[in-house]
């Protein structure tokens, strides 16, 4: 049923409380556990300014050290805790808007199913900052399980 | 229409650092035509929606894979942006200003805004690179292993942008009045004309802001710059040609003109006195090196060749500019003598006017509306893309450096858009606030911010590239004693209506003034981060390693920094290893 899945991740423990549960299905389907690291580039422009947001478009990634080390520190966990459950892994880090970049991969790659970490925001903070799982329920076919993350431990 | 005649009598010359806060005073640059224009208008809009259009096009929509390399910008390509960055209203509009008002003085910028990036090339654009981080308060932050340390730098980063902006906002609402007229009716009076205008090109700055994925497009800043170089040097040639002073080449031509412009224009240090050219030209050349919107075009680039190369021909590039700007001045002060007034003397050219001149000199010289329009959209484009540029540093000092990196180590990329957005909106009351009222002309305005970046920052990079032993504490104590220092002078002389009148002592006046504050206040800034870190204990061996590293002779790979070769080393030599 589910061959595919991906987990998005942007190395937050958001994003981490999604993964027990992919590891838990991909094992019982034997699936390939994909990752994905999108680089929000609006958050690159205000962060760190337009010119690093062309570098990205330029593909110049390998020059952008710390950005990449987040990167692969984020999918690798996802890797990490496949291979110890005997899976295969993909990693791929992207540059765009989250949700579309989800979106696309998904598609692109046969994705049967994504699993997406949630802050569970309301009110104020959800108007305020939004929600990329919510923009890709809305952007994606592909069946979608969200993991709310509770920080109140 | 316009009922502002009455103001100009109230304008002399001197009254420029004296102007209470009551807009009935307003600023409004005598003889300039005050009037809505729709060519002119459309000429801006469309010259604005271009960089808009052109930015979405060369846009290659979002990368689906980091690791597959694109191509890379050269060098020409890389020094026509490093162009299209620095040339701001203080470039286009205020250069010639202050050519024409000061005379000889007004050389101190144009020398000074050259020779900058010499210093730039020599010794420091390749060793930033090398160093390899984003910002000016990354690179601080990092080089002295301090938050406080980046904490200021960010501080400093802000107010760099904040007091830059004020120059520009200045440019913009004194050119809008030329396109767009006096619209302060809309504010029932509340505003004068000129602070209307100021107040709409802000927050169409910020408006464009929301747009700034697009504007930052290294192809994007090269059309930028050629629009901007033709309309400053078709305005240029067909102004001096068609008022008959000139014909194909004014930046060697002017010359002539200068016995018939009064000694004021062509005697030396007749505007200003020869200390006070050296401290502003001293600001202006290490200001360069030390502003964080120029430096950050060094960070991006593939190595270190190409930042050196984009280096010599982003120069090449912006003195096109700087060798025209003073025939500018010549012929604008020339029609301005024959068909307004006598330029120096009481009352003489106003420094609204000077600051419009490039303008002004157009429409004095009888040409078409849609020409001159053409040349005030250069200048107004040139105003709202450097502020876009500078806003996009300050909100970068503030979500990167301050919130994700000290207040919120765990920030998700939302959050930082978030506080992002809101330190642009700040920036922007904050520009909106201080430039109702601006008490300098542009060039002045602007030179505040170049001194703040000579003082503080630019002994910290310099130091932190060439000498491994500045520390922590030299850092710290040199960066609150620069941001004291700069703070003196700008008290001393009210600039800001900080203080009213300022505290006018002469002795600082003298041989400090604010806009040349680094000639004394760099020096002192070196030797308080020498001694302290002289008297306290040296830096870790791996700060010292990177610092040797921004300096080895070998060539560097380009997804290294200096910390990563020096985290290498250190594993392969001497074990054991520390990961």
């Amino acid at each position: 049923m589910y061959e595919r899945i991906l987990v998005p991740t942007d190395g937050s423990n958001v994003a981490e409380a999604a993964v027990d549960q992919a590891i838990d299905i991909a094992t019982k389907y034997d699936a390939e556990v994909h990752s994905l690291f999108v680089a929000d580039t609006d958050a690159i422009a205000y962060g760190l300014g337009t010119e690093q947001v062309d570098r990205i478009r330029q593909g110049q990634f390998q020059g952008m050290t710390e950005l990449r080390e987040d990167a692969e520190a984020a999918t690798g966990y996802v890797t990490d805790a496949a291979e110890a459950a005997g899976l295969t892994g993909h990693e791929r880090h992207a540059g765009g808007q989250p949700h579309r970049m989800i979106a696309d991969y998904a598609e692109d790659n046969d994705i049967d199913l994504i699993v997406i970490g949630s802050h569970g925001r309301s009110g104020v903070r959800r108007a305020l900052l939004g929600s990329v799982t919510e923009r890709v329920l809305r952007s994606t076919t592909v069946p979608v399980l969200v993991v709310d993350y509770d920080d109140e431990d | 229409m316009i009922d502002g005649a009455p103001m100009l009598a109230d304008l002399a010359i001197g009254a420029m650092e004296t102007i209470p806060l009551q807009s009935s005073e307003a600023l409004l640059p005598e003889d300039l035509n005050v009037s809505f224009k729709l060519l002119p208008a459309i000429i801006v809009i469309g010259m604005m929606g271009l960089f808009i259009v052109a930015g979405f096009m060369f846009q290659v929509a979002d990368t689906d894979d980091m690791w597959v390399a694109g191509r890379s910008i050269g060098n020409i390509e890389n020094g026509m942006a490093i162009g299209a960055n620095w040339m701001s209203a203080a470039t286009y509009l205020g250069v010639a200003a202050t050519v024409a008002i000061s005379g000889v003085y007004g050389l101190a910028y144009v020398i000074g805004w050259t020779t900058g990036y010499f210093i730039l090339l020599i010794f420091m654009a390749a060793q930033m690179r090398r160093f390899g981080k984003y910002t000016a308060p990354d690179f601080v932050g990092d080089r002295f292993n301090s938050d406080a340390a980046r904490a200021l730098a960010a501080l400093t980063t802000f107010l760099i942008g904040f007091v830059y902006a004020l120059g520009q906002a200045r440019g913009m609402g004194l050119v809008g009045l030329y396109i767009l007229g006096d619209w302060s009716a809309i504010t029932g009076g509340a505003l004068s004309a000129y602070q209307t205008m100021m107040v709409i090109f802000m927050v169409i700055t910020v408006a464009y802001l929301s747009l700034s994925g697009m504007l930052g497009a290294t192809k994007n800043m090269v059309l930028q710059y050629v629009i901007l170089i033709v309309a400053f040097l078709l305005g240029l040639v067909v102004t001096g040609w068609s008022g008959g002073f000139t014909t194909v080449l004014p930046q060697l031509e002017y010359g002539m003109m200068i016995d018939t412009l009064g000694s004021e224009f062509s005697a030396p240090f007749a505007g200003g006195s020869y200390y006070l050219w050296v401290a502003t030209c001293f600001s202006l050349v290490f200001g360069t090196c030390g502003l964080p919107h120029v430096l950050v075009r060094f960070y991006t680039v593939k190595n270190e060749r190409v930042a050196r190369w984009s280096c010599t021909w982003g120069l090449f590039f912006i003195s096109l500019l700087y060798l025209s700007a003073p025939a500018f001045a010549a012929v604008g002060t020339a029609l301005y003598g024959e068909e307004v007034g006598a330029v120096y003397g009481d009352p003489g050219m106003t420094s609204a006017a000077g600051d419009v001149l490039v303008v002004l000199a157009a429409q004095l010289a009888g040409l078409p509306s849609w020409f001159v329009g053409f040349v005030a959209a250069g200048g107004i484009a040139a105003a709202v893309a450097t502020t876009a540029g500078l806003f996009i540093a300050a909100s970068s000092a503030i979500s990167h450096d301050i919130y994700a990196n000290i207040i919120n180590e765990d920030a998700t990329q939302r959050q930082q858009v978030l506080v992002g957005r809101l330190s642009i909106i700040l920036i922007g009351l904050l520009t909106i606030i201080f430039a109702l009222n601006p008490q300098q002309p542009i060039a002045a305005l602007v030179g505040f911010a170049f001194s703040l970046a000579a003082i503080v920052l630019f002994p910290m990079f310099f130091l932190g590239l060439w000498w491994e032993n500045t520390n922590r504490p030299g850092a710290l104590s040199g960066m609150t004693t620069g941001i004291i220092v700069w703070f003196i002078p700008m008290l001393n002389e009210g600039n800001f209506g900080l203080i009213d009148g300022g505290l006018a002592i002469d002795v600082i006046s003298t041989w400090m003034p604010a806009i040349g504050s680094a000639l004394v206040g760099t020096p002192i800034v070196f030797a308080v981060t020498i001694i302290v870190s002289l008297v306290t204990s040296e830096p870790p061996l791996e700060t010292k390693q990177m610092v040797r590293q921004c300096h080895s002779p070998d060539p560097m790979p380009r997804d290294k920094t200096a910390a990563d070769i020096v985290a290498e080393k250190n594993r392969d030599g001497n074990a054991p290893a520390d990961d």
